[in-house]
């Protein structure tokens, strides 16, 4: 292939699988915005001739059930990751700063947790959940949120935690503070960047959780956002495909806009891709 | 402090001035305890009974009683549970290989292009939007006569009347297409960062010696992003293994639970069934199949007398 025909060749391709690519979303704005009496199922690829697409939203919000699910989802996403950051550099200073004897075997444990697929712990979970009373509430998710996002919290706050100097601890130590106060005011700010980051990551897999809401909740006040968006599709009847797909998009925007807005942060720290 | 994965720098080995190791022993212990106790009370103990009750016949009333076997004997005896098992294995296949050759073949053809990463910008939208909605805009793509029967006939192309979601294996298929979709702009991105660690010199080198297209990247490019390809398989391998969310939002294992993945079938055993023990079986063999890939995965990836 002469180096001519690769310049135009190597854009053309990737010209068309872009297209390809936008297509799928091209459908779903186009569709999400037509006014339910108008749309027509066999020519979806028409474009709006009116906008109603703030209509159908608000149909997936009211009869869907979405607004009690974003709030619930906003409480699990934001408690459960700060909480397992918090534990996850909990257990980072106590091997690396105090010294955790057989620190890294806890570790190594802690880690474990996130080895084996979630399909192992979900039925003892909705048993003991109703054993305990805490089936279909919103401290039962909070509490299995935690739990799941705390290995990888941990795995990143140990290697963050394990690059700061021991000196530093030694030197708040001669000046008379206590642990916590090392932990707190010292090691936690030093790592903001860190936390930031996890809890970010965490954060979107809370959000983005269908399972566990399927398997440990049922009514519209305990249930997650993605149960109650893939819920959507079996209420046909009650709600029009038009606002399935409104809801389909509004359940996205969160995460579109965050993953713009921290796309830096993570091209700069891609290392965690790796996990 | 530029990325997260910071290295653990040399440690003073010599015990702190003011207090020696032991003192700190106790308040240790009170800084790891809330990790291991939230981990081993939500995690490894469901883990455990989830493996004791596969060896038990029950359904969430009364106490299990013990059958040894038997889940695991009539686990593949069951038809569905084949076909889920056929499904699964297909989902493996076509995840480590079309996500990350896509993705390959993004990265290479738009680096060091003019606009290159605005090229990119369509892949990596579907990445942003979560698995749920993913679900939902294939599932209104793929309906019977919809969008893409629609384009096919518009373009004379055969296929319109197919019923992409109900005939299987047609419904894992396309819906390995639908996560690819999501998958392939991330792993495009990933294999980018790889292409720009690559050292500029040895390229080149062999630009002047007069490579360039398929010889460049059969003979440069390729070794070099080897490692990283080996973790991107890795990951997808076992991500594919555990695949729920966007066959449960598509087709909910499809009709005759035909596109069930052993997550689904555990899932639909245990919560649609009530047949735990059965259900519980299930998890266990897909526990076991992911940690064996795992393994077996990393040890044939780091065997030094492997060729190519």
């Amino acid at each position: 292939m002469t180096p001519m025909a690769a310049r135009i060749l190597r854009p053309t391709v990737l010209v068309v699988l872009g297209l390809i690519w936008l297509a799928p979303i091209y459908l779903l704005l186009v569709n999400a915005s037509k006014d339910p009496a108008r749309y027509a199922a066999d020519q979806v690829w028409r474009p709006v001739s009116d906008f109603a697409l703030f209509d159908n939203m608000r149909q997936a919000w009211e009869i869907g059930g979405l607004g009690d699910a974003v709030t619930s989802t906003l409480l699990y996403s934001v408690i459960a990751p700060a909480l397992a950051v918090l534990i996850g550099a909990a257990l980072g200073f106590g091997i690396v700063a105090l010294r955790l004897k057989h620190g890294f075997f806890w570790f190594v444990l802690v880690f474990g947790g996130t080895v084996f697929p979630l399909q192992m712990i979900l039925m003892p979970l909705f048993v003991g959940y109703v054993e305990a009373g805490i089936y279909d509430s919103r401290l039962g998710m909070v509490a299995i949120y935690t739990a799941v996002t705390v290995p990888f919290a941990a795995l990143v706050m140990r290697n963050f935690l394990g690059g700061i100097a021991h000196q530093v601890f030694e030197a708040a130590v001669m000046d008379g503070a206590t642990t916590w106060r090392i932990f707190w005011r010292i090691y936690l700010p030093m790592s903001t960047s860190a936390l930031v980051a996890v809890f970010i990551l965490q954060a979107t897999f809370v959000w983005n959780d269908l399972l566990l809401g399927l398997a440990l909740s049922q009514s519209d006040e305990v249930r997650p956002l993605m149960t109650a968006a893939a819920a959507l599709q079996d209420t046909y009847g009650g709600l029009q495909l038009t606002a399935v797909l409104a809801g389909g998009l509004l359940v996205s925007l969160p995460t579109v806009v965050l993953f713009l807005s921290t796309q830096r942060i993570f091209s700069r720290g891609l290392n965690l891709g790796q996990f | 402090m530029s990325g997260l994965a910071v290295a653990a720098p040399e440690r003073t080995t010599t015990p702190g001035p003011v207090r020696r190791r032991g003192s700190y022993r106790w308040s240790a212990r009170g800084f790891g305890l809330p990790a291991l106790l939230v981990v081993a009370v939500l995690l490894y103990l469901p883990f455990l009974w989830t493996t004791w009750i596969s060896f038990t016949e029950y359904n969430g009333l009364g106490s299990p009683s013990w059958v040894g076997l038997d889940n695991y004997r009539a686990m593949f005896d069951d038809p569905n549970f084949l076909t889920s098992l056929r499904n699964t294995l297909i989902w493996v296949v076509g995840s480590i290989t079309v996500p990350v050759g896509l993705g390959l073949l993004i990265a290479t053809l738009s680096y060091g292009m003019r606009f290159g990463s605005w090229l990119r910008l369509p892949f990596l939208i579907p990445y942003a939007i979560s698995g749920v909605a993913v679900g939902v805009v294939w599932r209104f793509v793929l309906q019977n006569g919809g969008g893409l029967s629609q384009a096919l006939d518009a373009l004379g192309l055969p296929g319109a009347d197919s019923r992409w979601l109900s005939d299987a294996p047609l419904n894992t298929i396309v819906m390995i297409g639908a996560a690819a979709w999501q998958q392939s702009g991330v792993n495009a991105l990933l294999f980018v960062i790889g292409l720009q660690s690559i050292p500029r010199e040895p390229i080149e080198a062999a630009r002047l010696d007069g490579a360039s297209g398929w010889r460049m990247f059969r003979h440069m490019h390729w070794p070099m992003l080897r490692p990283l390809t080996t973790v991107v398989v890795g990951l997808s391998l076992v991500a594919s293994l555990k695949t729920f969310d966007i066959v449960w939002v598509m087709t909910k294992g499809g009709p005759g639970r035909n596109a069930e993945t052993l997550a689904v079938t555990m899932y639909e055993e245990t919560f649609v069934n009530s047949a735990y023990g059965a259900g519980s079986a299930v998890a266990v063999f897909l526990s076991v199949v992911t940690f064996l890939a795992a393994i077996t995965y990393l040890r044939r990836q780091l065997s030094p007398e492997r060729t190519v």
